[in-house]
């Protein structure tokens, strides 16, 4: 983010803070959910997008707990299942900016085959993936990102298997765009949430988030120093699918952040169902003569 | 005329679907009127299957086990099938090897029935056709058996072979070898009032009406026999502009469709039990936030894998319960093509107009049983959204969307339509939507959601009642088995038994006035219901504290033939 963004942004503040509410936050201090619904709020108002035409899709968890404290049309659905959810909403009406957050137990475990076809659907929305590696509302069980050996509730001699990597999973099935950042850098999240509202597809956002309360290898200074942004590896082609495989899966290198991969050359579901005319299917209920039909 | 009842027997891949569906075209063209239904296993090649049609000149709804005419296409069905056969019957059959078949053969005839058989597969042969086109030659056989013109078979045999010219001319040179090689044997008088009907089943119907009231996104995952609800959409979708989408399990098709709703448009989806065990956490959902939902249950035997292609009624109970928590719903019953044109549109209107999950039961034998339909009884029925719009936006606050309403029901908007956001939220909740979990307010949310119950039971119309409100024998049912008691009722007209008949289409909530009434009108009182617990009777019984006198149940995957009821009627009316 630029200083002159901040300028912009001033400019439109009581556009940013139509999307305040006075609900009583409910996140721990120091929770890495703070910066990412600031960085959201942010790039919803420099991308110039219709408040009224969002629609907010919640799974369930911490990340979930946001359904009633941001201003606008929210769904608080049921743990796993946010994205079938925000893409039927979207396929209903291709008017409304759909975005859905899940966390990591949601995105990962019970709903890991919705992830897989969303990407194969290119469903166009945009999903944010909160990664705390742990089930924070829960109380702090293991995820399926917690690392091998890391202790969390009900793993008291540590996790005993290796975690999986979002990122990996994610680029083996032919994404359309793949982003990574992180709540300890809410201008880096602004600008990872800018380029994701301008994809055509499905936008698969995953944020390395801060839990200062069950996760307390990971904090905002380690995010910090073990973390590279891509746009400063000499080379790096974010339109190649194998720079960005070999980048995610390489173990012994800093974690990469920003824009991992895009390819704006795939037909997303609405594009492909509707030969590239998506109609809004809510100003289309009305009775069909079906006596030719049959 | 008294119903004719045809079987055609083959294993499943023998083309016994080609033979059925060409005769009963063709009866439906000469102007009878007729029910169909195709009984088969779960697998694609081997195994019996039996295409039964009843027809006749009058109205026919419901299906027999037994046969006045037996069309066996090869041996293992004949052997399976034979004794479905009447006596002074007819056996019309294409094998060649008649020694091995000896044994009903000479069975057959001490049942005085007549024997037409040629050798099919021979005769195919020599006219260059292959084994399959024996199937032509035994619907050749058929037709000429039944004394009917050649000429409505063979044009729609040339419909159907239209785009295989070089087939077309075989087929129809077997056609003409089958007719020279069988004398007719009956002599139907053809109905004088030809009628246009169609001839459609309850799968094929349901998609037609969800699509005449505005369903504009249809959404499924393969279940047998559900399936072909899914079929009937993506083939007809370039003419209907209907977005038609295969998921990847029940659980995104529920996900999907309400998500869609909630988007603002008419969606659908429909499975079969096991499926929508994997929908109901969305069920629950919809009952929470109160975005409308419709589920089809096309019902078949459970539990687990059950009889995957079989019929039951053995859901009920799962449509009323499913889900956790307590919320308002409908659950509808249908039993033949037109009320299902009829319901899903009802199904559509109550799930908007009250903001709940309406579950609409078919049942295997309703999906797939073709009936000669009239077009002129599938109704219009006018399209109920109940949203909040133009003008009227303006006026809205955000505690209107969950405000409690004395009817429960509140206002609704969508997404998008204006600037008064409101929560859809599946953790309780205040009129805003806003989280609560203080005492009073989550007590008055819950129960305004449950309020919605007694306000749709208002509304609700009483089951119907079918001949008068006394007789010798009465009946009380759902589902399919409508069609077997209007044929009773006709059946037992100049017998000097009198029988009535109490349906429901209206499952839950139930109402119970009219069942009083009948009740207190006749003492030889019957539940008739394909499930082994007798599940309506039950609900009726724990609602009103009455008895039934006796339950008649059937639970092994066949529908209520007309023989059972027959059968039952004749012994629960002898004193």
């Amino acid at each position: 983010m630029k200083s002159q963004d901040l300028k912009v942004l001033a400019k439109k503040s009581d556009q940013y803070l139509e999307y305040e509410t006075d609900e009583l936050m409910t996140w721990c201090g120091g929770c890495g959910n703070y910066a990412i619904q600031n960085a959201v709020k942010r790039s919803l108002v420099l991308e110039n997008i219709d408040h009224q035409n969002i629609l907010f899709c919640f799974d369930i968890g911490c990340s979930g707990n946001e359904s009633d404290k941001i201003q606008g049309y929210t769904i608080h659905g049921l743990h796993g299942r946010i994205l079938p959810l925000a893409a039927g909403a979207k396929i209903a009406n291709p008017n409304l900016t759909v975005i859905a957050t899940a966390g990591d137990g949601a995105t990962l475990s019970e709903g890991v085959n919705h992830l897989i076809h969303a990407i194969r659907n290119d469903y166009p929305i945009l999903f944010l993936l909160h990664d705390n590696q742990n089930y924070a509302l829960t109380t702090g069980q293991a995820s399926s990102t917690s690392p091998r050996g890391c202790r969390r509730n009900a793993a008291p001699e540590g996790v005993p298997v290796d975690p999986l990597n979002p990122l990996e999973l994610v680029l083996s099935q032919k994404p359309s765009f793949v982003a990574q950042t992180t709540s300890s850098h809410p201008d880096h999240m602004t600008d990872t949430f800018r380029k994701a509202l301008n994809h055509k597809g499905f936008a698969f956002v995953s944020i390395l988030q801060t839990c200062p309360t069950y996760n307390k290898q990971t904090s905002n200074q380690w995010y910090l120093e073990n973390t590279i942004e891509v746009e400063t590896i000499k080379k790096y082609d974010h339109t190649n699918i194998w720079d960005a495989r070999k980048i995610v899966e390489s173990e012994n290198e800093k974690i990469p952040l920003g824009l991992i991969y895009q390819n704006p050359k795939k037909t997303n579901f609405l594009n492909a169902m509707e030969n590239g005319k998506p109609r809004n299917l809510t100003k289309e209920v009305k009775h069909y003569d079906v006596s030719k039909l049959y | 005329m008294n119903r004719i009842r045809l079987k055609i027997v083959g294993q499943s891949g023998s083309g016994l679907l080609t033979v059925g569906d060409i005769v009963s075209q063709g009866l439906n063209q000469l102007g009878f009127q007729l029910c169909s239904d195709r009984e088969y296993p779960s697998l694609i090649k081997g195994g019996h299957s039996c295409y039964t049609i009843n027809f006749a000149n009058h109205p026919i709804r419901s299906l027999s086990h037994t046969a006045d005419i037996l069309v066996a296409i090869d041996k293992p069905s004949l052997v399976a099938y034979h004794q479905a056969l009447k006596p002074k019957g007819t056996l019309i059959h294409g094998y060649e090897r008649t020694q091995g078949i000896k044994d009903i053969l000479d069975q057959a005839k001490k049942k005085n029935i007549t024997i037409i058989s040629t050798k099919a597969r021979q005769l195919a042969h020599t006219y260059g056709g292959n084994e399959l086109m024996a199937n032509v030659i035994l619907t050749g056989m058929v037709w000429k058996a039944l004394g009917f013109e050649l000429k409505i078979v063979q044009k729609l045999f040339e419909k159907k072979f239209q785009r295989k010219p070089e087939i077309s001319k075989i087929a129809i040179k077997c056609l003409k070898a089958a007719f020279n090689e069988v004398k007719k044997i009956s002599d139907i008088p053809l109905p004088t009032k030809k009628k246009t009907r169609k001839l459609l089943d309850g799968n094929h119907s349901l998609a037609l009406g969800a699509v005449h009231a505005g369903v504009r996104f249809y959404v499924a995952y393969p279940m047998s026999p559900s399936s072909s609800i899914l079929t009937h959409m993506a083939n007809m979708s370039t003419k209907t502009g209907v977005i038609v989408k295969q998921a990847e399990d029940e659980i995104t098709v529920a996900q999907l469709a309400l998500g869609a709703i909630h988007g603002g448009t008419r969606a659908l989806c429909a499975t079969s039990g096991g499926g929508f065990d994997l929908m109901t956490e969305t069920v629950s959902l919809a009952g929470i936030i109160e975005t409308p939902l419709v589920i089809i249950i096309v019902q078949r035997p459970g539990p687990g894998t059950g009889l995957p292609t079989w019929t039951a009624q053995g859901d009920l109970n799962l449509a009323i319960h499913a889900g956790h928590g307590e919320f308002t719903r409908l659950v509808i019953g249908v039993s033949d093509p037109v009320d299902t044109y009829n319901n899903i549109q009802h199904a559509l209107n109550y799930a908007e107009k009250y903001q709940i999950p309406v579950i609409l039961l078919s049942d295997k034998v309703t999906a797939e049983s073709k009936h000669t339909i009239d077009p002129k009884d599938f109704e219009s029925i006018a399209i109920e959204r109940n949203l909040t719009e133009g003008k009227d936006l303006k006026k809205l606050a955000s505690s209107d969307r969950y405000a409690l309403t004395k009817s429960g029901v509140s206002k609704r908007w969508l997404p998008g339509s204006c600037k008064t956001w409101y929560f859809a939220n599946s953790d309780e909740h205040k009129e805003d939507g806003v989280l609560t979990e203080e005492g009073e307010e989550a007590g008055k949310m819950y129960a305004k959601r449950n309020r919605k119950l007694e306000t749709l039971l208002e509304e609700l119309p009483e089951p119907t009642l079918y001949g008068d409100i006394k007789a010798d024998i009465s009946f009380i049912g759902w589902g399919s088995t409508r069609t077997t008691m209007l044929d009773i009722i006709e059946f037992y007209k100049d017998k000097n038994i009198s029988v009535n008949y109490l349906h429901y289409d209206y499952l839950w909530p139930l109402k119970t006035k009219m069942f009083e009434k009948v009740h207190k009108n006749n003492a030889n009182i019957h539940l008739i219901e394909g499930n082994y617990l007798g599940q309506l009777g039950n609900l009726l019984e724990q609602k009103t504290g009455l008895k039934l006198k006796q339950k008649f149940l059937k639970y092994d995957g066949r529908p209520f033939f007309i023989e059972d009821v027959i059968e039952y009627i004749d012994k629960h009316t002898k004193s």
